[in-house]
């Protein structure tokens, strides 16, 4: 067992922060904003850190809440203009941003030492500590959805003329999911950094947008779950089938298209969704209002 | 010096025009962003490259070989990526999402295919004439390639707008469910534009690769950002927006490239578009119906 763990401990550190990088896709995503920024707060964040700890010698973790912040700062700036956008506008202008601190942290090389990188930073974030966040931050985010703030994103991502008719602002919220995620993606991006020694520019660039975005459409982008069970799969599959190493790209792409085509709602939300249908079939009472069930109305009757 | 570089940036230009307008055109009808369009315009590349090669093709046949390859690769991609999604009427996001997946399938297909090393075209592929022309060194390739972008659009635009297949075009893109009434498949119709598209970026895919002479499997992505930029900033769904725009994307990128740094220029580029989507969403040339067509995703 401890060699087991020995022999997998950067890996399952690499999904810990993966996981975080998901629920910050997943956050906005369960809103309905089509922001494709996560990589490029994560970028923020993760450089914010390095430079702060080798540069400065601060202590790796004031330098990581200082990433987050700098992540949340941005994000909270940026939400501004994008909440007044929809759909493919929001999505090439989060691509345009994380394009933009892409060839900041390539070319800026005074600060960053360009495409070198930033290396032999402390590694000061072991396995314990990382599950320690991501539990904190699963907790928030499912006490967070269950109460007016989940409830009002679920219904401006289903059907945004009912959200405005309930009330519910819907700039408001999409601005709200957007710092959150950029909050979650600085963090992510912090404690990438000061678990694995060195970072590059490509860390952070399309491949990382893309990993994003596979993660959360794997899971699933409804429940905090499927952004967990993405980032498990996705970043553990690769290790797993090394006889595919080769041809990882080709399996995730395929994985990618199959379930966005056949298996929409993802891994962890088809599944989720299955289990209250039958918990539902079960208490609900005689067949006799046999009305269909849709889902909307499941969630809401299972959560009060 | 500085109408050397305008020369070399319209060059440029009006390639990058050239794809994007392939792009709109697939976003104006289908309302679908295509993620693996820059992996289309990359097996284009590929497949005149290999006719020069394999065959010592003659560059012309092997242009027409990359459009076909362009279009095939594209009609593939609608038949396995789009139309499943398309029955099924699933939202936008979930085009962009399995487009994503097709693109990486088939970049590191060519990945395999050329062992990840960089190509080149024979340096005789096409003969390297020059001509002095105000002072200006004008290439033969680079009077060939405008010449061709001149005739590829005009041969489009009369073909939306002059015949029978280009009507049934157009009524799909305002309206499917109306066309369908009307007695237009809109199966074909799609499959037409999928291939008009994909045979655009087959051909800027050979031309890229004969003006900056490298074919490689990552050309497509770079191709592709940029592609974004221009059919936003001319305006999602039109033509003249991305051939503008490409041009002044083409222009503004070789001046920086030559007077700042290639690193600035990218970084230029972006910013532009932010702004742009920022205070104008709908684009220098675009309609506000195309803005509103966006669903949520």
């Amino acid at each position: 067992m401890i060699n087991f763990f020995n022999t997998y401990q950067s890996l399952l550190d690499h999904i810990l922060v993966n996981m975080l990088l998901a629920a910050s896709q997943y956050v906005v995503l369960r809103a309905g904003v089509f922001s494709l920024g996560s990589a490029g707060f994560a970028a923020l964040g993760a450089y914010c850190t390095a430079l702060l700890t080798t540069k400065l010698g601060w202590n790796p973790w004031l330098s990581v809440v200082v990433g987050m912040m700098l992540g949340t700062l941005v994000s909270a700036l940026l939400a501004l203009p994008l909440s007044r956008l929809r759909g493919v506008f929001q999505a090439v202008a989060t691509l345009a941003f994380v394009q933009i601190v892409l060839s900041a942290t390539q070319n800026w090389v005074a600060l960053t030492n360009g495409p070198m990188g930033v290396n032999s930073i402390p590694h000061a974030a072991g396995t314990a500590s990382l599950l320690l966040i991501v539990v904190a931050v699963v907790v928030f985010l499912v006490m967070m959805g269950r109460y007016s703030f989940g409830r009002a994103l679920d219904v401006i991502r289903e059907d945004e003329t009912v959200a405005v008719s309930l009330g519910i602002s819907v700039p408001y919220y999409h601005r709200i999911a957007f710092v959150l995620s950029g909050a979650l993606a600085g963090l992510s991006g912090g404690l990438h950094a000061i678990s694995s020694y060195s970072i590059t520019p490509q860390d952070y660039g399309f491949g990382l947008l893309v990993a994003a975005l596979a993660m959360v459409v794997l899971g699933g982008r409804t429940t905090v779950w499927g952004a967990l069970v993405g980032a498990l799969v996705l970043t553990s599959l690769p290790e797993v089938f090394r006889v595919f190493a080769d041809y990882r790209a080709v399996v995730q792409g395929l994985l990618l298209m199959l379930v966005i085509i056949y298996l929409p709602r993802g891994l962890a939300d088809t599944v989720i969704a299955h289990l209250k249908d039958r918990r539902l079939r079960r208490t609900a009472a005689p067949p006799v209002i046999a009305a269909p069930v849709g889902v909307l109305t499941a969630q809401t009757r299972s959560r009060s | 010096m500085l109408m050397q570089q305008l020369l070399n940036g319209i060059v440029v230009g009006s390639v990058y025009g050239l794809f994007a307008l392939g792009f709109t055109l697939l976003f104006g009808v289908n309302h679908i962003m295509n993620m693996a369009h820059g992996s289309v315009f990359m097996w284009g590349a590929f497949a005149g490259l290999f006719a020069v090669l394999q065959f010592d093709a003659p560059i012309y046949v092997a242009l027409l070989i990359g459009m076909l390859a362009g279009g095939a690769v594209s009609v593939l991609l609608d038949l396995v990526a789009f139309r499943p999604l398309r029955r099924r009427g699933g939202p936008e996001f979930s085009a962009i999402v399995s487009s994503i997946g097709a693109d990486l399938v088939l970049i590191s297909i060519a990945q395999k295919l050329s062992n990840t090393a960089v190509m080149r075209f024979p340096f005789d592929a096409f003969p390297v004439i020059f001509f002095s022309f105000m002072g200006m060194r004008v290439q033969l390739l680079q009077l060939v390639i405008m010449a061709l972008v001149v005739i590829m659009v005009v041969g489009l635009v009369w073909y939306l707008y002059r015949t029978s297949f280009g009507l049934r075009i157009r009524s799909v893109a305002y309206a499917e469910q109306t066309s369908r009434l009307l007695g237009i498949n809109p199966g074909p119709v799609n499959m037409q534009v999928f291939f008009i598209s994909g045979a655009l970026a087959g051909m800027a895919g050979v031309l890229i690769g004969l003006v900056f002479n490298s074919v490689h499997f990552a050309m497509g992505e770079p191709l592709l950002l940029r592609a974004f930029v221009i059919i936003i900033i001319g305006g999602l769904g039109s033509i003249p927006g991305a051939l503008i725009a490409g041009m002044v994307i083409g222009i503004v990128q070789t001046l920086s490239v030559a007077y700042i740094s290639s690193g600035v220029a990218e970084a230029i580029v972006f910013l532009a578009l932010f702004v742009v989507i920022v205070l104008k969403p709908t684009g220098l040339f675009g309609q506000p119906t195309a803005a509103m067509r966006v669903q949520r995703a």
